[in-house]
């Protein structure tokens, strides 16, 4: 190996795509929370807006549940809609001025793009996976996507986590994994899913 | 822009460049397997997943089913060549053989086009398979051939093919069997419908060579194979090789174990005679062995 080689860092542009790593790592934990529900277990949710709305699926979202965010605070949270069928569901906690996630397009994903994942795998601390769009499961360009099919090594309690392109935007969020292919629910759906609890008043049900 | 992104950019046109040249082979029950557009009119696939032998259709990455037609298969490399009639479409966009180095980013594509993405984990030299065949370079990559990725393209980050993936040579690791390998044997397939082998039809064992002997012969090598059988009417046999005859050399270079005799039976030596050294009732002798055809099993 060459003496160019070996001191790699040295070389202008080398580092970069480290330290871009770990910057779109570093935010992508950070609107990244984990839910606690009693007796079932731990999952994951994604920082929907800064004012406290929190998605997450159906599965994860069992009553009642708490909240802990990336810095370690914890919160009660009010499960608002579940909606099994989308597996989906909305959350609210009581906070303002949270990191949350800049929402991207789930219609322009493109195969081999590099996607990287959050979440809570085992429950354990939070980590970060990388990988790519695996496949777009679209017969035809004009009818919305159902799933995002990634190629990235998820564990149990990825659930519910986001899953964001090389921009930094949640272009989705982690729900199942089968034949060891990640499947996210794109952004589009979760969007209109929490427009949809937003507009149909009123979400605070007795 | 950001690196992430260009990276991010890279391989999403490594993807599509590549898959401009796969194909879906339909070539047995359930799981249709990938295949690539190797050069015009001919698809390179995994052997493995060739199945049936008659109604074989090819679906182009543009959609369209057409028919293919089995040009040659080779089980001990794992690869089949089919014939396709209708085949307006790129061919694939090799890259160069030296290119490749152990953490390189690499992608695997199956048919759709799906892709798995991972880094190249280990290279090796030459390598011979369980049955047979020989390989021009080891690669091992870390990533997932999901199912239905055998014989698709294994692709660089600059969207070019570097080989052909394929689960059905290695239980653990998924291999790639290199460009220059795929596109040797394919040349052969086309021609022959099958790779041919060569053989002696002689089974040799190793055995150490008394000092003195080697010494009074003029003898290199300490090691000799002793013939412990031969195949009646066999290339050896027609050469008039005995049992308990000892081979020291081949083409005038030592051998040390049966392997270094097999590594001289390359299908270009098909037909054309082999210089052995034999050692027989204590004298040197010199054999000419014609290289036969080793006969194919079940054909």
């Amino acid at each position: 190996m060459s003496e160019v080689e070996v001191h790699a860092d040295a070389r202008p542009g080398r580092g970069r795509l480290r330290d871009s790593l770990a910057t779109a790592a570093e935010h992508l934990r950070r609107i990244t929370a984990r839910v606690e529900t009693q007796g079932r277990g731990v999952g994951s949710a994604t920082i929907w807006r800064p004012d406290g709305w929190i998605a997450t699926n159906a599965h994860v979202a069992h009553r009642p549940v708490s909240v802990v965010l990336d810095d370690g605070r914890r919160f009660g949270a009010r499960v608002v809609r579940r909606s099994p069928d989308w597996d989906l569901a909305a959350i609210k906690i009581d906070a303002d001025g949270l990191p949350s996630a800049r929402i991207g397009d789930s219609d322009v994903l493109a195969v081999g793009e590099l996607l990287l994942a959050a979440g809570y795998p085992f429950g354990l601390s939070s980590a970060v996976t990388a990988g790519i769009v695996h496949a777009i499961g679209r017969r035809e360009a004009s009818t919305p996507l159902r799933w995002i099919q990634a190629d990235l090594r998820l564990a149990p309690g990825n659930s519910g986590g986001p899953v964001a392109n090389a921009r930094g935007e949640v272009i989705g969020i982690n729900a199942m994994i089968a034949g060891g292919l990640a499947l996210a629910i794109p952004s589009r759906l979760v969007e209109r899913f929490l427009r949809s609890v937003w507009t149909e008043p009123p979400w605070t049900r007795a | 822009m950001d690196t992430l992104s260009s990276l991010s950019n890279d391989l999403a046109d490594a993807v599509a460049a590549a898959a401009r040249a796969v194909v879906t082979v339909n070539a047995r029950r359930r799981i249709p397997s990938t295949g690539v557009h190797w050069r015009p009119g001919i698809v390179v696939t995994a052997e493995h997943t060739v199945r049936i032998d008659d109604e074989i259709t090819v679906g182009r990455p543009d959609g369209r089913s057409v028919p293919a037609t089995l040009g040659g298969r080779d089980p001990s490399t794992d690869l089949a060549v089919l014939i396709v009639q209708d085949a307006d479409f790129p061919v694939a966009a090799l890259a160069e053989p030296v290119s490749l180095k152990v953490g390189h980013m690499v992608l695997a594509l199956g048919h759709g086009p799906r892709a798995s993405c991972g880094v190249v984990s280990a290279l090796g030299g030459r390598w011979r398979t369980g049955r047979g065949g020989e390989i021009d370079q080891l690669i091992h990559v870390d990533l997932v051939l999901y199912p239905g990725f055998s014989g698709g393209p294994l692709v660089d980050t600059a969207g070019r093919i570097v080989g052909i993936n394929t689960s059905g040579l290695s239980r653990h690791l998924p291999l790639a069997i290199p460009a220059s390998t795929v596109t040797r044997l394919g040349e052969e397939l086309i021609k022959k419908g099958h790779v041919p082998r060569g053989y002696l039809g002689v089974g040799f064992h190793p055995v150490r060579l008394p000092a003195t002997l080697a010494h009074s012969l003029g003898i290199v090598g300490e090691v000799g194979l002793v013939v412990v059988n031969l195949q009646p009417d066999g290339p050896a046999a027609r050469a008039g090789l005995l049992l308990g005859d000892i081979l020291v050399a081949v083409e005038g270079a030592p051998v040390r174990d049966a392997g270094d005799v097999q590594a001289l039976l390359g299908p270009e030596r098909v037909g054309r005679p082999v210089r052995a050294s034999i050692v027989r009732a204590g004298a040197l002798i010199e054999v000419t062995i014609t290289v036969g055809e080793r006969p194919r099993p079940g054909r």
